[in-house]
């Protein structure tokens, strides 16, 4: 691989899951902490939010995976080498 | 956070500060509940993968197929993982585990280093809990109002 495209690979790999984590991780913060915040405030109605925090979590973190397959894909299959 | 918010409310206890029978049982009903609802959501995941193996096989080939299946199984296992994570939230644990994500890297990097895998049906494998997950609910609330939550 010609080292140039190995170094911009690793840099855009690193750069990718590095502004891709950002935006998920906030916002998995803020839920969970309403969510608990929530069960302190409702203690009858656990089941329900921490359900609804498991589906919410589900469709956040998938953000973060399209950045880790996109960082991945270009550290172990990199299409331009 | 405002510690000293005066609207929240601290749930009624016994003069002891410790929970009555009534609170355990409705504490313990809560959570039968969401390990339902979680039941619910892997088992929609398993049985929509094991639904679409038969039609990739035919449509495409065995390789892309069992791609698939290996990456629909690592799927169910990081939900399963995810929802394990959110049920001990508040119990011990403050944030949710990210341990669930070492799943999919362990997957992608074997899928890209191993010739007989391939990355893009993994990928799409994987992704088959969001199908799951989309289809469950609106089972639950939509198409079947007598077991809606």
């Amino acid at each position: 691989m010609d080292p140039l495209v190995a170094a911009a690979s690793v840099l855009a790999a690193a750069l990718g899951i590095g502004i891709a984590t950002i935006g998920p991780a906030l916002a998995q913060g803020n839920a969970a902490g309403k969510a608990v915040e929530g069960i302190a405030r409702q203690p009858e109605a656990e089941g329900k939010i921490r359900g609804t925090l498991l589906l919410c979590l589900a469709f956040m973190e998938s953000l973060t995976i399209y950045g880790l397959v996109i960082a991945l894909v270009l550290l172990f299959a990199n299409p331009f080498a | 956070m405002d510690l000293s918010d005066s609207s929240i409310q601290p749930s009624s206890t016994s003069p002891e500060n410790e929970p009555t029978e009534q609170q355990i049982s409705q504490a313990n009903g809560a959570m039968d509940e969401y390990r339902q609802f979680q039941n619910g959501l892997i088992l929609s995941s398993a049985v929509i993968a094991g639904l679409l193996f038969g039609p990739i096989w035919w449509i495409y080939s065995l390789k892309v197929a069992s791609s698939y299946l290996l990456g629909a199984s690592s799927g169910v296992l990081y939900l399963r993982i995810l929802a394990k994570n959110v049920e001990q939230l508040g119990t011990g644990k403050t944030q949710v585990g990210k341990n669930q994500l070492g799943i999919f890297v362990v997957l992608i990097i074997v899928a890209t280093q191993w010739n007989q895998l391939e990355v893009l049906p993994i990928f799409l494998g994987f992704l088959t809990y969001k199908v799951g997950i989309f289809i469950f609910v609106l089972w639950t609330a939509v198409l079947s109002p007598s077991t809606a939550r």
